[in-house]
């Protein structure tokens, strides 16, 4: 195997490893809610808020 | 929770490892590799995971986003989601896409799951014991699909284990996202790792024979960048990102669908994406290709590879097991880690059209099921019976194939352009434990779409259209004049799903008295969906 393809194999595992392992540490570790709308995950945001306006009302 | 309650996960790595259990197939281990040795190796690499970055992962985030939205109105499959999206009477219709590529995916999937667990028994008992050439395995594997020459089975052999392998599907689906599908993840996919890695193992010990396994892995991962600026590479690494994730199929959205406002859809998006990465590269790049350059040479490995997957998988690695001490054991690991990348990935795909029925027409979970499974059975004996005719071939290409660039163009469109780029970012960061780097929201406004354009017409121009005129086979073999009738067949039978859609969906529409222009109504999630 040449020095070339060692380096690139390498290269392709550890992107690959890295990225398992720092996103499924982070998942295990359950760290609190990232909150764009500084409402926190405790308060849901306002329906429709992910729309821009409140929805209309129950029509059917 | 009653039989019609929405559903939800039972835990988060449940469903993480079912969105990985889905996006992890027989793609992973059999196309991944021949299509990278079949592209220069370091060529396709680079190219592949430039079209991780700037397509898979903008497109997984996207479709989690589509999914979770639609899930806010109690919309599991697909025209309801693009409904949500665009207030629009024709978002419906477009959605049509979402309901019968997965049905007709799933159909034919399933056939060649069924191979896998048939192969896994015939390791099992050296079934296929003496036959040690390449050309032998592929008489034996003709043979059980019931035709060539050879006679090795009784008739009804791949009837039965087709039947076998959709009744596993549709109980496993019967029982529910919680109760059936997240249940097969936690057993199937740690299974599946493990037979990967001890394979891989075995595989990376063996001693050099015609070949080494280091020469295999030099084949794959030989650095021959010559071959960076043709575009036929760049579109091999797209096109293999693009299914190896199951993008564009309905059920990554399907499943996104039970998770509330207050769970996190970015690193979860992300988790999955790395899990089936690493399925494909670390594992899927250390079995097959280097296990073929051992046992056949480099010569003979790059003939395997260039003769198709299947080739590669059902008739090169029994080839090498009858040379490996244990050889009966390592292949049925082997055959049943592709049953169990198999059945991951197609108890998903029938998720949207269940949700339809369920949520559209108040039919119980237990009896959509089993009348899928019906509709699937009588459809997927036409593939058993008709294989050789390129009836499988016409639907992989048309459904498996351009179908899913189609869904996701449109789901892209409307999600990022439609809904507009600033209601996709905010969708995509509630409940999120990450903040996904801006550069993603300029990916997934301008490149991804670009991208995805650039496919669609490239594929448009130099296949679909070229074998829409049946100027060239599907499958890339042969077109004959005695294949054309049952390739007419094949087609008229995705029209008819097609048609058959069109009409439930607006039978569905006029039966709940939907108001494309006002939407529908947001179900408050609070103490139901999501993850428990």
């Amino acid at each position: 195997m040449s020095t070339g393809s060692i380096v690139f194999m390498v290269l392709s595992w550890a992107i690959v490893l890295s990225l398992v392992t720092w996103s499924y540490s982070r998942v295990l570790k359950k760290k609190a809610h990232h909150d764009p709308d500084s409402i926190g995950p405790a308060s849901p945001p306002q329906r429709g808020a992910a729309e821009g306006k409140v929805p209309p009302p129950v029509d059917h | 929770l009653s039989n019609n309650a929405h559903e939800k996960w039972g835990s988060r790595i449940g469903l993480i490892l079912a969105m990985a259990g889905n996006a992890v197939g027989l793609g992973n281990f059999l196309r991944f590799p021949r299509q990278a040795a079949a592209n220069g190796g370091g060529s396709f690499m680079i190219t592949y995971f430039i079209a991780l970055l700037l397509l898979g992962i903008p497109l997984m985030w996207i479709e989690w986003g589509v999914g979770r939205h639609g899930g806010h109105y109690r919309k599991g499959h697909i025209p309801g989601m693009l409904a949500a999206l665009w207030r629009h009477p024709a978002a419906k219709y477009l959605g049509v896409v979402g309901m019968v590529i997965p049905l007709t995916v799933m159909i034919y999937y399933t056939y060649i799951e069924s191979w896998t667990l048939a192969f896994s028994f015939f390791s099992l008992f050296k079934d296929y014991w003496g036959h040690t050439t390449q050309e032998g395995m592929i008489g034996y594997l003709t043979s059980f699909q019931g035709f060539g020459n050879a006679r090795e089975h009784a008739a009804w052999t791949p009837y039965a284990f087709f039947t076998v392998t959709l009744a596993i599907n549709i109980w496993v689906l019967s029982r529910g996202v919680s109760g059936g599908i997240e249940k097969l993840a936690k057993i199937g996919m740690p299974t599946l790792f493990i037979f990967a890695v001890v394979l891989a193992v075995v595989v990376l010990l063996q001693p050099e024979r015609l070949g080494s396994p280091a020469e295999g892995l030099q084949f794959i991962y030989n650095p021959d960048f010559s071959r960076v600026d043709e575009a036929s590479v760049w579109l091999a690494s797209a096109g293999q990102i693009f299914f190896t994730l199951s993008v564009g199929m309905g059920s990554l959205q399907a499943y996104a669908s039970y998770l509330s406002r207050k769970d996190d859809i970015a690193l979860n998006g992300i988790a999955t994406a790395a899990t089936n990465e690493t399925a494909e590269v670390v594992l899927g790049g250390s079995i097959a290709i280097p296990a073929a350059v051992t046992f056949f040479g480099v010569a003979g490995a790059m003939a395997i590879a260039q003769s198709g997957s299947f080739n590669l998988g059902f008739a090169t690695m029994p080839v090498v097991f009858q040379q490996l001490p244990l050889g009966n054991i390592l292949g049925f690991m082997w055959f049943s880690l592709l049953f169990f990348a198999g059945i991951t990935s197609s108890v998903a795909m029938l998720t949207p059209i269940t949700a339809f029925f369920r949520e559209e027409f108040g039919f119980r979970r237990e009896t959509v099921s089993w009348a899928l499974g019906a509709i699937c059975f009588v459809f997927g004996l036409m593939h058993i019976v008709w294989l050789q005719y390129g009836f499988l071939d016409e639907w992989d290409y048309w459904a498996g194939t351009f179908g899913l660039v189609v869904l996701a163009t449109i789901e892209v469109i409307l999600f990022v352009w439609v809904y507009k780029p600033e209601n996709m970012w905010r969708e995509l960061h509630e409940g999120a434990d990450i903040k996904i780097p801006q550069i993603f929201k300029f990916i997934m406004t301008y490149v991804t779409p670009a991208y995805l354009l650039f496919i669609l017409v490239w594929w448009g121009v130099s296949d679909a259209i070229p074998i829409l005129q049946m100027d060239k086979s599907a499958g890339g073999g042969e077109l004959t004049e005695e294949m054309k009738p049952f390739i007419l067949i094949s087609r008229g039978v995705i029209v008819l799903f097609t048609i058959a859609f069109i009409i439930l969906i607006r039978m569905a529409w006029k039966r709940n008295g939907y108001d494309d222009r006002k939407g529908f109504v947001m179900v408050d999630r609070s103490g139901e969906g999501g993850v428990a």
